[in-house]
């Protein structure tokens, strides 16, 4: 196979307990691209940034960064692949005990030596990228759930990284946190030529940035093409979640045996 | 996990961390520890007095309160008191900053955990419970001594002179100090384990709390059991 993609999910299979998660999954990521990673919930979407960020260990197979199989490196070296990328978590992930400015600065006082000027500046620009420069000197609890994730995406690009995962970035947000997201993403892909790789299922907002679409369903890849040729799908489960339909090949029940087996009357009693 | 954590290169800001963690851990435990010890040592003085008098040797009282303080009632009670306060506090912060994925974010910002959040709290626990121990003792021996001298007329030059002559430096108080470093270490350790390790839930961390003041209290008085059995129990 060849070895295009910025990220590279190469024969990876991952069990939690007894429930395999991922089967055999192969995943390339095109660097320059928003790729989005959607799938029902509990398609283990998070475990996969998990994954990708080196934060869990494939059972199988190899998960490949810039070119580098990430399990094979040293913790050094990971952790300075891992500068070079930066995270979103879904709750956001503020340090509680640091102000907005201080949880902007904390990557850059960690990794690079800069002047209290040049820190700074720096911290202010990315929180004026996200609109909440005035809101530096406030602390993570007094912030609304929409800032908190702009002050927490000012920090994941604080290093200028060259790939961005996030984490379900439109759950639970208001319409109009979800617009401004959804434009901060897009902004900062073609501003800074990063490779974005969103995890969500909100798939209206998702598909109007995706560049890709990687549809996860059963511990499989169903789907990666482009938003449009998802839309148009004839495959049926591609179908049922594209367009949110409760009835189809997706089962809406957790596996069980018949219902018939498991009622306390039989027919013949009843 | 114990070895990486407490393996931390001493540096300025590991330092100004150290200092920020004694505060939490230590200087905000000091009021139950002080409240506590004036009032059991005002209980030990009013109880001796009670026992000595009927053998008319209440003059030794000095001596019982702080024979009983410095071995055995300090360490323990101020244990007991350091692991509800401080530790079900660090299992809470561990547990949540889990919990809200703060644990993963540094570690994705190439920062160990282990190290960053870990060890300073792990260090703060080391040093303060002996201090709030010797505390613990001082401010106990000044209770026995109000109730015993102020109110109960014992003559003051006893109840010190007495202490002075009965209580042994190594053979007590050290002892007592003892007993202190190693059950921070078991409250500290058993507190942080059980944050980090926690369950990110709701249930889990209100579970992890539990669980860690309850080992913390059953592993301090095993301990103490123990380690009164071989400090005073062979001669």
């Amino acid at each position: 196979m060849a070895l295009n993609g910025i990220i590279e999910i190469q024969n990876l299979s991952f069990s939690r307990g007894s429930r395999a998660i991922f089967k055999d999954i192969n995943i390339s990521i095109e660097a320059g691209k928003i790729t989005v990673i959607m799938g029902p919930s509990g398609t283990g979407k998070t475990t996969l940034l998990r994954l990708i960020g080196g934060q869990l260990q494939p059972d199988q197979g190899k998960v490949m960064l810039f070119g580098h199989d990430i399990a094979k490196l040293k913790r050094k070296q990971l952790n300075a692949l891992r500068s070079r990328m930066g995270v979103l978590f879904q709750s956001g992930a503020l340090f509680t005990d640091l102000s907005v400015f201080d949880n902007v600065a904390f990557p850059l006082r960690e990794h690079l030596n800069l002047s209290a000027e040049q820190l700074h500046d720096r911290v202010l620009l990315k929180l004026e990228g996200v609109g909440l420069r005035g809101a530096r000197d406030l602390m993570p609890s007094h912030l609304s759930g929409g800032m908190a994730r702009r002050v927490a995406l000012a920090r994941a690009v604080a290093l200028e990284p060259e790939i961005i995962l996030y984490d379900e970035p439109f759950a639970g947000q208001d319409p109009i946190a979800m617009a401004v997201l959804q434009r901060l993403i897009k902004d900062l892909n073609d501003d800074m030529q990063l490779t974005s790789v969103l995890v969500s299922h909100d798939i209206a907002e998702a598909c109007a940035i995706a560049d890709q679409v990687i549809l996860l369903g059963e511990g499989k890849v169903l789907a990666h093409d482009s938003p449009a040729a998802l839309q148009s799908s004839e495959d049926p489960a591609v179908r049922q979640f594209m367009h949110g339909e409760a009835d189809g090949v997706i089962p809406f029940h957790y596996a069980a045996g018949p219902l018939a087996d498991e009622l306390l009357y039989s027919a013949g009693e009843a | 996990m114990l070895v990486q954590a407490v393996t931390v290169m001493p540096s300025p800001k590991s330092g100004a961390r150290l200092i920020q963690q004694l505060y939490v851990v230590g200087v905000q435990s000091l009021i139950i520890i002080l409240v506590s010890a004036l009032f059991i040592g005002m209980v030990l003085g009013l109880q001796g007095y009670t026992l000595l008098a009927a053998y008319g040797s209440e003059q030794a009282v000095g001596q019982m309160v702080a024979l009983t303080l410095v071995r055995e009632l300090s360490p323990v009670v101020a244990g007991l008191l350091f692991a509800g306060r401080a530790g079900s506090a660090l299992t809470a912060e561990l547990g949540l900053m889990k919990a809200t994925e703060q644990l993963a974010s540094l570690e994705m910002f190439g920062v160990d955990p282990l190290h960053r959040i870990v060890a300073p709290r792990f260090w703060a626990g080391i040093i303060s419970l002996p201090l709030l121990v010797a505390i613990f003792s001082l401010v106990g021996v000044y209770g026995g001594h109000l109730v015993a001298v102020e109110w109960l007329g014992v003559y003051s030059g006893s109840y010190w002179g007495n202490m002075q002559q009965a209580v042994d430096f190594n053979g007590d108080v050290l002892s007592g100090m003892i007993k202190a470093l190693v059950f921070a270490f078991l409250i500290t350790w058993i507190a942080l384990y059980q944050g980090y390790a926690c369950v990110p839930t709701s249930q889990g961390i209100s579970a992890a709390t539990t669980r860690t003041v309850v080992y913390a209290s059953l592993a301090i008085l095993g301990f103490d059991f123990i380690l009164t059995a071989l400090m005073f129990g062979g001669a």
